[in-house]
């Protein structure tokens, strides 16, 4: 560590001033300005939002998405995680890589296929009148399951590189000690691998919750607008309305139930800094 | 136990890789209109990419971007982390979660806010607010993976050679610099391929004739119904597992994602 | 290097945005997304080699140009833009349109009367009418009327237009008709919607969505303009216009030079070029818009497929855009309250 501080500071100065003027000054305008309403600084613009019934629908949706999302990313991911560590290391590298390629590939490109596979009569619905499974194609298009799949596509990866890291850091006797002792497979898993490898889940947890709350492509192209979200929602309100107002308050909403899953993530794992490529 | 684990990564494949093959497919379709299975195979709407002005324009303006943006990015964001990690910056942790702010803000709002109170105040051009947007979101990045870096770089050698008569400044561009290249390298690619396949923050910030490869995508969507993007789709997913192959060849991706 | 590689492109940047200006003078113009491919080919490229400028196009649907145009009030980015009379109107009445000095127009006079002056006050002219209707699958459904949107063969089979586009309050009219309403806030239409929308695949905001729906399968019908129909006409399955009881509804598109333009003069001629005999008549045999010149000539065929000739557009029942614009809210808040929650 060396001591001359104005070196330092002189060093962090100008991607600080540039992260607080281009960035943080913006932002902070445009979240002020919500509290502010010609009768002075107050709610009221909050209380008016929420009163409206589509706004309550597009809120308790975007809620109710982002936890199953993160729900079944988690569960899913990870069974996947145990899977991969039980294999060798090569074919683990090489499910590692199958892991980060869908975060490199754009976004938009990611879920134009779900438009392909769910249509009526995308893949998915020709599979299903094969198999007999239903006598007429299925309406998924347009609905929250289509949301929920492009999702959960979208983030999956995302839940499953912490759990496969949190997992190759248990240390390498506990578990076989555990089992000499006379430890049921389960009792090991509930007693020991998942209290250790709480924090990747917490990670992997907030990285597909904020992600989910603040997904745009996934909504605009899978749901259309009938299945709004927040973050589709506050488009909507600008670029048909011009209604900043609206705007402003569901940025205050997302900011605020980012920050808290993000505090929270720091709370439960206390110390360690999580990084991920944010889709 | 085995082989119950080894169905779940097949399928877990073939979620995560199956609609890549699909988008393949589609784009390779001879038909007029995006259909699967297509009536047949061939590279006309791989050509039609080619010959649409606007992604090529489009092209252009996030190749410039993603380079522009990612490299400013690293030249604020390196000698900022290298002072946190190295040196007693007053207020160093309020300074850090400065430069780390806009990674946990929703960039739909980040293109908002510059929109209506830089831009448009200041009447700035757009290929500025676009540039301010996506350099303001790669910070966080440059500095998270630099700082990791240079957590594994030990200082005792740094202490040594500047014991040894180099300057401060010889010391870092010539011991701590080549050290972290690979972080550097890491940190170049993944604010790239942020930078270029960002959507929400361009949202607000595209223009009349100045948008991004992923915007213009959308929008060519939204008014044409044929299988060009999903051409264009599977070669940017091409173009992609290209350089994740290369990264990881070179100097082990996997570790900094 | 590295210091000069990222001053080049930093540089480089920032120079993009105002680089037009150097060379060229640069024309903004606003359109509708749809038919990008003809416009290029026989109205912005041959208007470039002409004035010797560059035409920039921003694309989208009309309420978003409208927002844009809305917060880029003080520093305006567009000089001409193509969009619905009604929108048109509510941007002259924001003060965000400029009178055009119809002297400037050598084809102002060709015009029919109905589009030489649709918003009063000289704001815009009028280049394209169409009709609007509904295209559905005559091997699954008939349509003889708007009612018949709601036919239980169309359950979870229909898409309509999304409130936001200019399409809706046309669908809205001619329902509200049809079900024997009178009032200006189309309260059976928009009644009728409401008890119908958990079958209705989606609102759309891009017509252009329509043949993929139809493609796909999702949908037997939908509520579309004229010039969304060539595109639909190309999906390889039985679809027909329909031209129900009631009449169709109609819309006109017009041109409208914004205020704080810095191109007054080449935003006239280009105007002055849309609505010329010879780009209407490549724009109409290309089915793309109906012409507004009365002197374009069309073989039998095209006009069939358009709003074409004098009595047809003697004959338009289009909804005044000040009618429309005053009970907007009207609308609106039954739209919301009803429909979108």
């Amino acid at each position: 560590m060396f001591e001359k501080r104005s070196i330092g500071l002189a060093l962090v100065l100008p991607a600080a001033l540039f992260v607080a003027l281009g960035f943080l000054l913006p932002v902070g305008l445009l979240l002020a300005e919500s509290f502010r309403t010609p009768a002075g600084w107050s709610l009221a613009y909050f209380t008016t939002f929420f009163a409206d019934p589509l706004n309550q629908a597009v809120f308790l949706r975007t809620l109710r998405l982002g936890l199953t999302v993160t729900a079944v990313c988690l569960v899913v991911g990870y069974a996947a995680a145990l899977a991969i560590t039980g294999l060798g290391p090569a074919a683990r590298g090489r499910f590692v890589g199958v892991l980060i390629l869908p975060l490199m590939i754009s976004p938009v490109a990611r879920t134009y296929a779900w438009v392909v596979i769910l249509g009526r009569t995308g893949l998915l619905n020709v599979l299903v009148l094969k198999l007999g499974l239903s006598d007429e194609p299925l309406r998924i298009l347009f609905t929250e399951t289509a949301v929920f799949l492009g999702l959960v596509q979208l983030f999956f990866p995302l839940a499953v590189l912490p759990l496969l890291s949190a997992l190759e850091n248990l240390p390498a006797d506990v578990v076989p000690a555990a089992r000499v002792l006379g430890a049921s497979w389960l009792r090991v898993f509930w007693q020991i691998i998942l209290p250790l490898t709480r924090e990747g889940l917490v990670v992997g947890g907030t990285l597909v919750f904020v992600g989910s709350l603040t997904a745009y492509i996934t909504p605009a192209m899978l749901g259309g607008s009938k299945v709004l979200m927040l973050e589709t929602l506050l488009y909507q309100r600008v670029s048909v309305a011009n209604d900043f107002v609206s705007a402003g308050v569901i940025s205050v909403i997302l900011i605020v139930m980012s920050i808290a899953t993000n505090v929270l993530l720091r709370r439960l794992a206390a110390g360690r800094r999580a990084g991920g490529a944010h889709a | 136990m085995r082989s119950l684990g080894s169905v779940l990564l097949a399928l877990v494949m073939l979620f995560l890789l199956g609609p890549f093959v699909v988008i393949v497919i589609a784009g390779l379709s001879s038909g007029e209109t995006l259909a699967f299975p297509p009536p047949g195979l061939s590279l006309r709407w791989v050509a039609k990419v080619f010959e649409v002005e606007s992604f090529r324009a489009a092209f252009g303006v996030s190749m410039l971007l993603g380079v522009g943006a990612t490299l400013v990015a690293l030249v604020l964001g390196v000698p900022a982390a290298y002072a946190l990690d190295r040196y007693k910056v007053p207020g160093g942790e309020a300074v850090r979660s400065i430069v780390t702010a806009p990674i946990i803000v929703p960039g739909i709002i980040v293109g908002l806010a510059l929109l209506r109170f830089l831009l448009v105040p200041l009447g700035l051009p757009v290929m500025l607010g676009l540039f301010l947007g996506h350099t303001a979101l790669l910070i966080p990045y440059a500095v998270r993976i630099v700082s990791a870096s240079l957590n594994n770089l030990r200082v005792d050698i740094e202490e040594a050679a500047i014991l040894l008569g180099a300057s401060r400044a010889g010391a870092f561009f010539r011991i701590v610099l080549p050290n972290i290249r690979s972080g550097i390298v890491a940190a170049f690619i993944l604010g790239f391929v942020t930078s270029f396949n960002q959507v929400p923050v361009s949202l607000f910030l595209s223009g009349p004739g100045v948008t991004t490869l992923p915007i213009e995508m959308l929008s060519y969507m939204e008014f044409n119904y044929d299988p060009s993007v999903a051409a264009l789709s599977a070669l940017l997913a091409l173009l992609s597992l290209a350089v994740v192959v290369v990264a990881e060849r070179l100097l082990g991706l996997s570790r900094y994602v | 290097m590295l210091v000069r590689t990222i001053l080049g492109a930093t540089a480089a940047l920032m120079l993009t945005g105002t680089a037009h200006a150097a060379d060229k003078p640069t024309l903004t113009v606003s359109v509708f997304g749809i038919s990008q491919d003809v416009y290029k080919r026989d109205l912005y490229t041959p208007f470039e080699a002409k004035c010797g400028c560059t035409v920039v196009i921003e694309a989208g649907n009309a309420s978003e140009r409208l927002a844009k145009l809305e917060a880029n009030k003080a520093n305006p980015v567009v000089d001409v833009t193509a969009i619905a009379d009604f929108v048109a109107l509510d941007a002259a009445k924001k003060g965000l349109l400029q009178p055009i000095d119809t002297g400037k127009l050598a084809n102002f006079g060709k015009l029919y009367d109905i589009a030489k002056d649709p918003l009063g006050d000289k704001m815009a002219v009028g280049y394209t009418f169409y009709s609007t209707s509904i295209v559905y699958r005559t091997d699954k459904v008939k349509i003889a009327s708007w009612k018949d949107l709601f036919q239980p063969a169309l359950k979870g089979r229909v898409a309509l237009p999304n409130i936001a586009t200019t399409q809706a309050p046309i669908l809205l009219s001619m329902l509200d008709k049809a079900l024997g309403g009178t009032t200006p806030d189309y309260g059976k239409a928009i009644d009728a919607i409401a008890a119908n929308k958990g079958d209705i695949v989606t609102f759309y905001a891009r017509g252009a969505q329509v043949p993929q729906l139809m493609e796909q399968e999702e949908i037997f019908a939908a509520v579309v303009g004229r010039f969304d129909w060539p595109s639909i006409r190309k999906v390889q399955m039985p679809i027909a216009w329909a031209t129900p009881t009631e009449g169709m509804g109609g819309g006109m598109n017009v041109l409208a030079i914004v205020k704080g333009s810095k191109q007054v003069d080449l935003a006239h001629q280009f105007i002055d070029y849309w609505l010329s005999e010879e780009v209407q008549t490549k724009i109409s045999n290309a089915l793309v818009d109906s012409p507004a010149n009365k002197d374009v000539k069309l073989a039998d065929d095209k006009a069939q497929a358009l709003t074409y000739g004098a009595d047809t557009v003697a004959s338009l029942k289009l909804i005044k855009p000040a009618d429309l614009l005053d009970n907007r809210e009207k609308w609106l808040a039954g739209w919301n309250g009803k429909v979108a929650r």
